[in-house]
């Protein structure tokens, strides 16, 4: 049968040119905006940035070293890549879930190029991510006691990280079309992330672990960023490769096909392998010399500077930190009497990077005569704890010596490490592995640590609430005795007039 | 003179059942009404038209573009608006933003013109001044206008209205109405309803379906004409009529072969319609 209608033929108004690049690319700018507008998203930036707000200030107690500083954030950004998998899969199961796909496949763009569009949403979601990153380096960078340098593949990490969740998202809603698997996924990331981080290093400190989309280290020590040998660029690449192939691979099975599609999965991939691969190749011979000399013969990596009549040797990256050793010797010094007021000192700077960052290893006590170890961190807890190693150096005349102290020398050490701090009270809490200001404690150092007897941090306490200036001269005028070795803590308290505990030295 | 929608010899069967059976027709500008009882095709067939599903044989073209082809197909979607018959929505949009995503759609990348675009086509349908309420708080009569503004946007030449007055109740169905009118102007309009009221009030031109097949094609006037003489009014039920209903009188109208001397009524479109269905497999009129 036919059916025949007359009528003129109706042309369609065109409003601009169309394409579905561009499409794409609008629908892409409006589901990113609904992206970035979800609660689980906003939540989990407003959570990054207070991590931030909150944690930057006092990141490394205000003196960061750069080449930790530039990974910091990754492990939070986990978070927010967590909430884009979720709310960028529900996106995509929208037209699904509300019935709207019958009526959008009739219109003209068609469903791989949606599936492209929420793919390109993730971008702007990824740069946001990457501003607050850089803005938390940034911050980092800009404090007066930064130190080192940042890797910009360890910037990427976090961005790509959320690329890479945001895109396993999209892929996820075009092989599963169902809402709980995006949440179910994310649990198993949780886990896998877990699991990921026990997976042995291999030969050196990489291996499989670094499969994981952000690898943390055991050791919170900072190295020198020449011996880190993160291989964070090869992360980022395989970071970047896989994130691409999963968007690509969600793109397929949305429907898109055609040999141009299909070279570049092939080629994401085969970026993802090479970063992948790559990044677990076992740590070079030359970072493994690097790091043996750096803890074995520090000298030979090092710069020496003098400050006053005490020599400063640092790795490069830490010389411009010596001017801070130096007022700690300076202070310590003007405190004590004897020889021990212009004893030239040699301040080194000792790391242990035999193991990379999978382990904390303690440095052991110098034997040099008159030479004081310093660690790569600085700043809290790091100052009065150099500042004792400096004063049980002049005291003891050695590192191995200053950690067997066991009489009332370790009150005169205490007192020199601490009056001259703005607050030397909070200074003797911590210093204290106990955080107390009573009873007896180890006492911690840069290297090996010493301890006090309850008896002592009684006296010390008494000394320490007392103006200095009350305590200085008895201290010059009695420093031989005080410095004798056996000399008791009772005698010692006599000599600078506070009164005597009343149990004798018993060390722990 | 060339068609907006000309289709010849469109068939398609779902398992057993033949959904289409052969349908050929050329649709000109203007509100074309199909009418149809459940089943008879007519949903089938405007998702055929609408590049929905494929046909299993035969052909078409919307302004000369032949959906056979990707290319085609991308072109006839572009002059394409349609309204499916339970259009879904996402009701965390605002109705502006989501007859927008249907714009970016249809490819109005433009974004200035494009949201006058759509700005326009919700001030068309009356929906200016909830434009940025969230559809889930919008009532079911303007879901719909939200639905068929969308189909509306980038001002389609061909139009696919799939029973858009379902569920309105009388006040919103008359506003729809009006709406579909405006919409034809200038446009062709394709219009599946069961309410023989939309066809008599819309359609300068009737199509009835049954079977997958075309049973009528005519204007409304003739499809009406089709029941003279054959209406007539009786006290008691007449069992010689195809139909037979009591109205609010109390007395039967009755449509079919009237007896002698029976008294006969004005016929409407609707018992026009019944005969037509009736005599599926007779004649086409037109």
């Amino acid at each position: 049968m036919t059916a025949v209608l007359d009528g003129a033929p109706v042309a369609t108004r065109d409003a601009g040119r169309r394409s579905s690049w561009a499409a794409a690319l609008a629908l892409a700018l409006f589901e990113a905006r609904r992206l970035l507008l979800t609660l689980p998203v906003l939540l989990a930036f407003a959570l990054y940035v207070g991590w931030i707000v909150w944690r930057t200030p006092d990141f490394q107690d205000g003196y960061p070293a750069l080449q930790d500083a530039d990974r910091a954030g990754q492990t939070t950004l986990l978070l927010v890549g967590m909430a884009v998998l979720v709310c960028v899969n529900q996106a995509v199961l929208r037209a699904k879930r509300r019935d709207t796909e019958r009526h959008f496949a009739v219109l003209v763009l068609p469903r791989s190029w949606r599936t492209a569009a929420h793919a390109l949403s993730l971008v702007p979601v990824v740069l946001l991510t990457a501003v607050c990153a850089l803005a938390q380096f940034g911050w980092s960078a800009l404090r007066s006691g930064a130190v080192g340098s940042g890797s910009p593949g360890e910037l990427l990490v976090g961005p790509l990280t959320v690329l890479l969740f945001g895109a396993l998202g999209v892929l996820l809603a075009r092989l599963v079309a169902s809402p709980i698997a995006a949440p179910l996924i994310t649990v198993l990331l949780v886990l896998m992330l877990f699991v990921a981080g026990g997976f042995p290093a291999g030969d050196g400190e990489r291996g499989l672990r670094w499969l994981a989309p952000v690898v943390t280290e055991a050791s919170s020590q900072t190295l020198p960023a020449a011996l880190l040998d993160r291989p964070a660029a090869w992360h980022a690449l395989y970071l970047a490769g896989f994130a691409l192939t999963l968007a690509l691979l969600a793109v397929l099975a949305g429907g898109g096909r055609g040999w141009m599609l299909t070279a570049a999965t092939a080629g994401a991939a085969a970026l993802a392998v090479t970063g992948g691969v790559l990044q677990c190749a076992p740590v070079g011979a030359d970072t493994k010399a690097a790091r043996e000399r750096a803890s074995v013969s520090p000298e030979k990596d090092q710069t020496c500077v003098r400050h006053g009549s005490s020599t400063y040797c640092a790795f490069p990256e830490w010389t411009a930190r010596t001017e801070s050793w130096a007022d700690v010797v300076h202070d310590v010094q003007s405190s004590a009497g004897g020889t021990a007021r212009t004893q030239p000192l040699v301040v080194r700077q000792r790391i242990d990077a035999r193991h990379g960052l999978t382990g904390d290893a303690a440095l052991e006590p110098s034997m040099t005569p008159h030479q004081v170890t310093v660690g790569t961190a600085w700043g809290g807890n790091r100052v009065p704890e150099f500042s004792a190693a400096v004063a049980a150096v002049l005291v003891a005349g050695d590192e191995k010596a200053a950690g067997s102290l066991c009489d009332g020398r370790m009150v005169t050490v205490m007192w020199l490490a601490l009056n001259r701090l703005p607050d030397p009270m909070t200074s003797l809490r911590d210093v204290r592995l106990d955080d107390s200001v009573s009873g007896s404690a180890i006492v911690l150092s840069p290297t090996n640590p010493m301890s006090m007897t309850a008896g002592q941090t009684d006296v010390v306490r008494e000394l320490l609430g007392r103006p200095a200036g009350e305590i200085a001269p008895r201290v010059t005028a009695h420093w031989a005795e005080l410095t004798t070795p056996k000399v008791t803590t009772a005698r010692v308290a006599k000599l600078l007039g506070v009164a005597a505990p009343k149990a004798a030295d018993r060390c722990e | 003179m060339i068609p907006t929608v000309s289709a010849s010899g469109l068939s398609l069967r779902y398992g057993r059942a033949q959904a289409l059976d052969d349908v050929s027709l050329r649709l000109g500008q203007g509100v074309t009404g199909l009418l149809g009882p459940n089943g008879a095709g007519k949903t089938t067939l405007l998702r055929v038209l609408a590049t929905a599903v494929p046909a299993d044989r035969g052909a078409f073209a919307v302004l000369g573009h032949d959906p056979a082809t990707p290319a085609g197909r991308q072109e006839l979607r572009r002059r394409l608006g349609y309204l499916p018959q339970t259009p879904g929505f996402h009701p965390d949009f605002t109705a502006f933003e989501f007859v927008d995503y249907v714009a970016i759609l249809k490819e109005l990348t433009d974004r200035a013109a494009r949201h006058r675009e759509v700005r326009r086509v919700l001030d068309e349908v009356d929906l200016a001044d909830v434009r940025g309420k969230r559809i889930k708080k919008l009532s079911g009569g303007m879901r719909q206008r939200v639905a068929l503004a969308a189909a509306l946007v980038g001002d389609p030449g061909f139009l696919v209205l799939d029973e858009p007055t379902v569920g309105l109740d009388p006040e919103q169905r008359m506003r729809f109405r009006e709406l579909i009118a405006q919409a034809g102007e200038g446009r062709t309009v394709l219009l599946s309803t069961h309410q023989t009221e939309d066809v008599a009030m819309l359609c300068h031109r009737v199509l009835v379906m049954a079977g997958g097949r075309i049973r009528f094609d005519g204007t409304p006037a003739e499809l009406t004409a089709r029941a003279a003489g054959r209406v007539w009014i009786s006290t008691e039920r007449d069992p010689a009529a195809k139909a037979g209903w009591r109205t609010g009188t109390g007395t039967f109208r009755n449509v079919g072969s009237p007896p002698d001397g029976a008294d006969l009524l004005e016929p409407t479109l609707e018992d026009g319609y019944l005969l037509t269905l009736d005599g599926a497999g007779a004649e086409v009129a037109a």
